[in-house]
């Protein structure tokens, strides 16, 4: 029973992993690079949901508990994030003539940027959604789980998204033109792919999805201008544990990430979860390590399998 | 063609860049003797803001001989900080949860071996990793200490942080009275009120001391060993690691030892700042120090000696600036909030104009006998040594 309701938990906080995750995954992919302003990027479109709300206020009607202007704000989020990594691409990353080491330690400082800017007009203290908190769904509670409609329209929000990316990925040109870039940038540009087109298509894509993902987390927690950089390890985890460059290892990654973070009261009594072991067994680590945990594996993954799940090749 | 004159002193030696430099630290210093003549400026916090910067040179220099000789992208130069702090805060304070007490000297050997301990547990894994995949499994680790020291309050009292540490002389034989035994003085200086000198003054130029000798000793150390043998393999192993491994040269075993040597100097920093500031808690151990020294490397030069000592005073400069400048009246900014937006854009813009930073080394990569023997021009000319050309 408590399984069940750990499960549920996971999925709602993996969803947010993977948002962040596929964005990560693709601008490490195209660009090349490791972008630290990630986790500060999902902050932007965090606070940028909240002025949207603050400015519509919660009129009009409602759905799952959630007012129609939330989903506006959403969507602004989305934007804001997007137009953010474009102009820093265009203003800071673009005309840099340095490695991909030199581009990791800029998008440091291009984090700091944002969360300073963040902090300067909104102050360090936490903030809410102008939204009612909800109580757990009724007809769950039985089975051991305890979810809002909130929790349920971030799941069902961010599989409407993954969905769309698979669509974009599979079955458009732009998606064909994107995964041969992911593949291989010189080969793409050489075949007549307009390469500096698809990476700020990309920014774009990972911009967005990052924002939405910051929104979800504000609407999950609470908002501060530190929540982005705080998950950004766990998003790198899951994109180390996915393959770098690989967006469906990032799903993969972010979901297995997010699952390990909330289940982590499961790893004590592991021995009467399992079948075949004996009930004594268990590895007695509690809650407040279960960001370490993570992070541990991730190492263990770059040590074992640098390439990751669904990698191919160094 | 205008013949420079080479005799010039010093100053002639200098490149463009170095007199600028020059000139900016003669300029700034003028303005803290400006600032402490006329009573504005505190001696003892002078004294504390030159231990400050002493304690973010030692940090720069650790980090310089892992990154700058080497290559190693290290994100965990807070956990090392953090190491030396709880060591010598554990051993030697009146409140420590394990075994307090003890005298600083032992604390610095505790600090220390914790340190090498940590260096080995995240290096030997993390070092093998390609640079990228280094950095973020590093913070990674970092942050696994920081949950370590936070939660484990039966070793570190956790978020309480630990109190009562002593200052590092206490228990020596002269210095530990010194300040007492010292007699205050009022001088009264020429543009303002007078200055008392009492016993937290004294206390604090004791510190001072422990930096410099600190930041000295590991100065001479590193540039000593950055021309040696060893050392021009790490630099080799930073150009080119398969060429230092098609020499024969058993790479990640040089690694390691670049990366616990500079652990062990960023220990010292954090020796020295439990004993400067008297209480660590795990605030010590946050991300934002690692940035704070990876700013100092950058700015004064990647696998610059002097660079890293030069990039140190600045950090502190621009630390301790923002809190002055959100002070003043009429600026509605918080200190935090501009000093983050001030590093980043600091970090933006010297990747963008001036990667290598501004004192990139040059000379200090040659024995400087080689310099001073070398004739300033050749003793005879090109064509002298050819024979006039005539063949």
């Amino acid at each position: 029973m408590a399984a069940l309701g750990l499960f549920a938990n996971g999925l709602v906080f993996s969803s947010i992993i993977v948002l962040g995750s596929i964005g990560l995954s693709l601008v490490y992919g195209i660009a090349d690079f490791a972008n630290f302003a990630h986790g500060d990027t999902m902050t932007v479109g965090a606070y940028a949901a909240l002025v949207t709300l603050g400015a519509l206020g919660s009129v009009g009607p409602s759905l799952f508990g959630l007012p129609a202007a939330f989903f506006l704000a959403l969507c602004a989020g989305f934007v804001v994030a997007a137009l953010v990594a474009v102009a820093t691409e265009k203003l800071v990353y673009e005309p840099l003539e340095i490695g991909s080491i030199g581009l990791l330690i800029t998008s440091i400082g291009v984090a700091f940027i944002y969360r300073g800017l963040v902090q300067m007009v909104f102050s360090a203290e936490s903030a809410r959604y102008e939204v009612r908190q909800l109580r757990p769904i009724e007809a769950l509670i039985p089975y051991g789980v305890r979810v809002t409609y909130h929790d349920v329209v971030i799941v069902v929000t961010s599989v409407v998204l993954v969905g769309t990316l698979h669509v974009l990925l599979r079955y458009t040109d732009l998606g064909r033109k994107m995964r041969a870039m992911a593949d291989n940038p010189e080969l793409a540009r050489v075949s007549g792919i307009r390469t500096d087109r698809i990476r700020l298509v990309t920014w774009v894509v990972g911009g967005g999805l990052a924002g939405v993902g910051g929104v979800f987390l504000g609407l999950f927690n609470r908002l501060s201008p530190r929540m982005g950089f705080n998950l950004l390890l766990l998003v790198f985890a899951a994109v180390i544990l996915g393959g770098i460059g690989s967006v469906y290892g990032a799903m993969l990654g972010g979901l297995l990430i997010g699952m390990v973070h909330e289940a982590m009261p499961l790893l004590s009594d592991l021995g009467t979860l399992l079948p075949l072991v004996p009930d004594a067994v268990g590895i007695p680590v509690g809650i407040e390590y279960a960001e370490a945990v993570a992070f541990v594996i991730m190492v263990a993954v770059l040590l074992v399998r640098p390439t990751g799940i669904a990698g191919e090749g160094g | 063609m205008v013949d420079i004159d080479v005799d010039a002193g010093p100053l002639g030696e200098m490149t463009a860049t170095e007199q600028g430099v020059t000139a900016v630290v003669v300029a700034f210093g003028a303005v803290l003797l400006f600032g402490l003549l006329s009573g504005r400026l505190a001696p003892t916090y002078f004294l504390f803001l030159v231990g400050l910067a002493g304690m973010y040179a030692l940090l720069s220099l650790g980090l310089n001989s892992q990154w700058g000789f080497t290559g190693l992208i290290n994100f965990s130069v807070a956990a090392f900080f953090g190491i030396g702090a709880y060591g010598a805060a554990l051993t030697t304070a009146s409140s420590s949860p394990v075994a307090g007490g003890f005298n600083p000297a032992y604390g610095l050997v505790v600090a220390l071996v914790a340190a090498t301990v940590l260096a080995l547990f995240i290096g030997l894994p993390t070092l093998r990793l390609r640079a990228d995949y280094l950095a973020i499994a590093s913070l990674g680790l970092a942050e696994v200490v920081r949950r370590v020291v936070l939660n484990e309050r039966r070793w570190t009292n956790g978020n309480l942080g630990v109190r009562g540490i002593p200052g590092f002389f206490d228990g020596w034989p002269v210095l530990s009275t010194f300040p007492e035994a010292i007699p205050g003085l009022r001088i009264a200086v020429p543009l303002g009120a007078t200055v008392e000198l009492g016993e937290p003054f004294y206390r604090m130029l004791l510190n001072v001391l422990l930096v410099t000798v600190f930041v000295v000793g590991s100065y001479l150390l590193l540039s000593r060993v950055h021309r040696s043998p060893w050392g021009r393999v790490l630099r080799t192993i930073r150009a080119d690691e398969d060429l230092a491994r098609a020499l024969g040269k058993n790479t990640y075993r040089f690694k390691l030892q670049a990366f616990v040597l500079g652990s062990l100097v960023m220990a010292l920093a954090g020796v020295f700042y439990a004993h400067l500031n008297l209480f660590v808690s795990p605030a010590t151990l946050e991300p934002i120090t690692t940035f704070y020294v990876w700013v100092a490397v950058i700015l004064g030069g990647t696998g610059s000696t002097r660079g890293a000592v030069f990039g140190g005073v600045v950090v502190v400069v621009l630390r301790e600036g923002t809190r002055g400048l959100a002070g003043l009246e009429g600026i509605p900014l918080d200190a935090p909030s501009l000093r983050l937006v001030l590093i980043g854009l600091l970090i933006v813009l010297l990747m963008r104009f001036r990667p290598q930073g501004v004192l990139p080394p040059q000379r200090e990569l040659i024995w400087p006998d080689v310099v001073d023997e070398a004739p300033d021009r050749p003793e005879t000319g090109v064509r002298e040594a050819r024979g006039d050309g005539d063949d």
